[in-house]
């Protein structure tokens, strides 16, 4: 199919569903971390639903092929603005967010092992970027992706099924783990401003994100950091959503009507067990040596070293505690009944087709590095 | 108890807040940053008893006893004065200074007030920095150092701060007149300074691009520099800063009349060098089996202190901190010497100076211009 025809099926696509959407074609749309991994899709996906005004927020260091492909093809009535900048600076985030109607706030700092720095990025720059939209008066939706990361996944009220009624880590500076500590912290703080300022707001909690070039196996299946690689996922369930299933859940939730102070989990259908998927990866994309680790054993050890950490007076930083098992090694299922059934979310790409595209990318990387 | 407040609440402060609380007799009575989340984000992890977002309200209520000044380069002379000037002491992250005349008025003006300054060389107080030291002054080189070399490496591929600084051109250290020199080189020229006896010695100094950033179109930011320092008394230096060498190295290299010294930091090994040599094969044979020994004294040594519990990634920072409390506590002498602060600061000026003038000049200095074959 020419682009010329997706477009034309697209756009119609999007006129059908406006009457589910709280905005027009023509309503700016921010997305902050545009350039990222999940932000490119999100932004081809609002295009495919006929959007026409989109605001693409990247940092001056951000890689830019991807959404340069996407703004080179875009249809001939869309407008897109590619602004580079710091959130957190005021002006640029003022610059950004001027007359949105919506805002995908995406960009957060990952990868940080730096509590202070974690927290800048993602916490500090959400303030910032709140604070100059509600200046406008134009928002509609801010819709913030978070994490998985913040479940305690302790005291669930269904059984070991992991869904958007499960409580949030109450006290995430005790896990260790500074991602999960600014992800807290950032819906917290989402959660004020909706209180206290009436900002309309959804958060969105995907679980593993994959697809696409992003060949790292997740710390859920596995930890490589002590040499060999030691399996800890065992029979567990992987909490895996396909980049583009993730973004389209993402773009709807930011449209979609009656659905403001909601948080939604994004996982795909037919899950996994961390079992399957590293056979599978070890079949298909890189053969390495694995060391299973029982959950009692990971457990224990995990607790082990909470406490030597605190006995030592951090001589070994709490990077391994009860908090982070509960969350990332403990036996768990998920639901994304929620996502279906008030966004009408489907996962478009099934998880063996996801999982194919992946193992196959995984494999090329390994051939070309 | 001693009463402790941190002035900036970024990553640095996260390990002065670390290590305070592992000092006995102090407390944390009061964070500042203009940022009022900042404070709370340390707050929600370590014991503090109040936060402030203006510098003259925590000193005024807080009432500390030491502030530690956490905050970027550009801000350390202007803070630490005004809490000098309020009757505190200060502990100043490094770099200490922009410049050398600012560290000199700091040190002049806690001198003035009978207060205690210092600076956060920790480095130079780590378990094996400590080792070299107490051989040095035992006299193990015999006599003032004939040469030493100073190796600091920084890996560029570090994402959470590299990445943000090659990528945002309005990044702090930027701004800073040394630029990324001026925020890491000072650990490294302290170990020098700490060795040289005069206070104006010969710099000649030679930085440039590397090749790796060139290539990301970076023009701006050194992360190559060479730099060679001569005093009239015969000791001479040797300082490599470099962004790209492998194995990262930090190292110092002692050299004696008698005998040298190596101290690995990146490893925590101390190697002593014999200037004595043993006779014909003798010499091939003894030293190699002497050297394994001494590195398998080494391995004890960090076995046994991290059994011990004493083997933190931040142990030099952590007895620096409390041999300053120490010095503030009982009028003890400062961990770090005012003249090697100030020399540390001085040799920096006068790098970034010949750094600026051969780039603007498009020179290299003539001590390094290419050999002509005539």
């Amino acid at each position: 199919m020419s682009n010329s025809t997706t477009n034309i099926a697209s756009q119609e696509n999007g006129l059908l569903q406006q009457d589910r959407f709280i905005v027009r074609p023509d309503d700016r749309i921010l997305v902050t971390g545009a350039a990222g991994f999940i932000g490119a899709r999100v932004l081809q996906n609002l295009l495919n639903r006929g959007l026409r005004n989109l605001v693409c927020f990247v940092r001056p260091s951000s890689e830019l092929s991807e959404i340069e492909a996407i703004i080179e093809h875009r249809p001939p009535d869309a407008r897109i603005e590619l602004r580079k900048g710091n959130l957190l600076s005021r002006e640029d985030c003022e610059a950004a967010s001027k007359d949105a109607a919506v805002i995908y706030h995406l960009a957060a700092g990952t990868g940080e092992k730096s509590f202070p720095d974690a927290f800048l990025n993602s916490v500090v720059a959400t303030r910032n970027l709140i604070e100059a939209s509600l200046r406008f008066g134009s928002l509609r939706r801010f819709l913030l992706v978070s994490s998985f990361a913040v479940y305690s996944n302790c005291d669930k009220p269904n059984a070991n099924i992991l869904d958007e009624t499960c409580p949030v880590e109450e006290h995430p500076e005790l896990r260790g783990d500074a991602y999960s500590f600014a992800k807290v912290r950032q819906e917290q703080l989402v959660t004020e401003y909706g209180k206290k300022a009436g900002m309309p707001y959804v958060l969105v909690r995907p679980g593993s994100v994959y697809g696409g070039i992003k060949s790292d196996i997740t710390g859920r299946v596995g930890i490589s950091a002590f040499g060999p690689f030691l399996h800890l996922g065992g029979s567990n369930t992987i909490p895996f959503t396909y980049v583009d299933n993730c973004a389209e859940a993402i773009v709807l939730a930011g449209l979609v009507k009656g659905v403001d102070g909601e948080a939604f989990n994004v996982v795909d259908d037919d899950l996994p067990s961390s079992r399957k998927f590293l056979r599978l990866y070890k079949k298909s994309a890189k053969n390495f040596r694995s060391i299973y680790v029982p959950h009692a054993m990971s457990y224990a050890l995990c607790y082990l070293w909470e406490k030597y950490s605190k006995w030592s007076e951090r001589q070994l930083p709490p990077a391994f505690t009860r908090k982070r098992w509960h969350s990332e090694w403990k036996k768990t299922r998920y639901s994304n009944q929620k996502l279906k059934a008030k966004l009408g979310w489907m996962p478009k790409v099934s998880t063996a087709e996801g999982l194919r595209r992946y193992i196959e990318a995984c494999a090329r990387d390994r051939r070309y590095a | 108890m001693l009463k402790v407040a941190i002035v900036g609440c970024g990553k640095i402060a996260d390990l002065h807040a670390l290590q305070i609380q592992r000092i006995k007799d102090c407390e944390i009575v009061g964070i500042c940053d203009r940022e009022p989340l900042m404070t709370k984000q340390l707050s929600d992890r370590f014991p503090v008893k109040r936060c402030f977002t203006e510098l003259p309200e925590l000193l005024d209520q807080a009432r500390p006893d030491v502030v530690h000044v956490t905050t970027p380069a550009e801000s350390h002379f202007d803070i630490a004065r005004f809490c000098l000037e309020q009757g505190c002491h200060v502990y100043v992250e490094k770099p200490f200074t922009l410049y050398a005349d600012q560290a000199e008025l700091l040190i002049n003006l806690a001198e003035r007030k009978s207060l205690k300054l210092t600076v956060g060389h920790n480095d130079q107080f780590t378990h094996v920095a400590r080792r070299m030291r107490a051989l040095v002054q035992s006299g193990y080189l015999g006599g003032t150092p004939v040469h030493i070399e100073s190796y600091y490496s920084y890996d560029l591929g570090d994402p959470s701060y590299a990445r943000a600084l090659l990528g945002d051109k309005n990044h702090w250290v930027r701004r800073l007149p040394g630029k990324l020199l001026q925020n890491v080189i000072s650990h490294g020229i302290a170990r020098i300074a700490e060795f040289l006896t005069t206070d104006s010695p010969q710099v000649i100094a030679h930085g440039f691009v590397s090749s790796l950033l060139k290539q990301i179109n970076e023009s701006e930011i050194v992360d190559e520099l060479r730099v060679i320092i001569s005093e009239e008394t015969g000791t001479t230096a040797y300082f490599t800063f470099s962004s790209q060498i492998r194995p990262p190295l930090h190292q110092l290299r002692l050299y004696g009349p008698k005998n040298g010294l190596i101290v690995d930091q990146d490893h925590e090994i101390l190697i002593k060098q014999r200037g004595q040599k043993f006779k014909s094969y003798a010499d091939m044979f003894i030293p190699p089996a002497q050297f394994a020994k001494q590195h398998l004294g080494n391995l004890l040594t960090n076995v046994r202190l991290f059994l011990g519990r004493d083997f933190h990634m931040d142990s030099g920072m952590k007895y620096l901190i409390e041999s300053f409390y120490g010095s503030v506590r009982d009028g003890a002498a400062v961990p770090i010497p005012y003249r090697e602060i100030l020399l540390t600061a001085r040799l920096m000026d006068t790098i970034f100076e010949q750094l600026t003038v051969n780039k603007s000049q498009n020179l290299r200095p003539a001590a390094l211009s290419p050999l002509r074959a005539d």
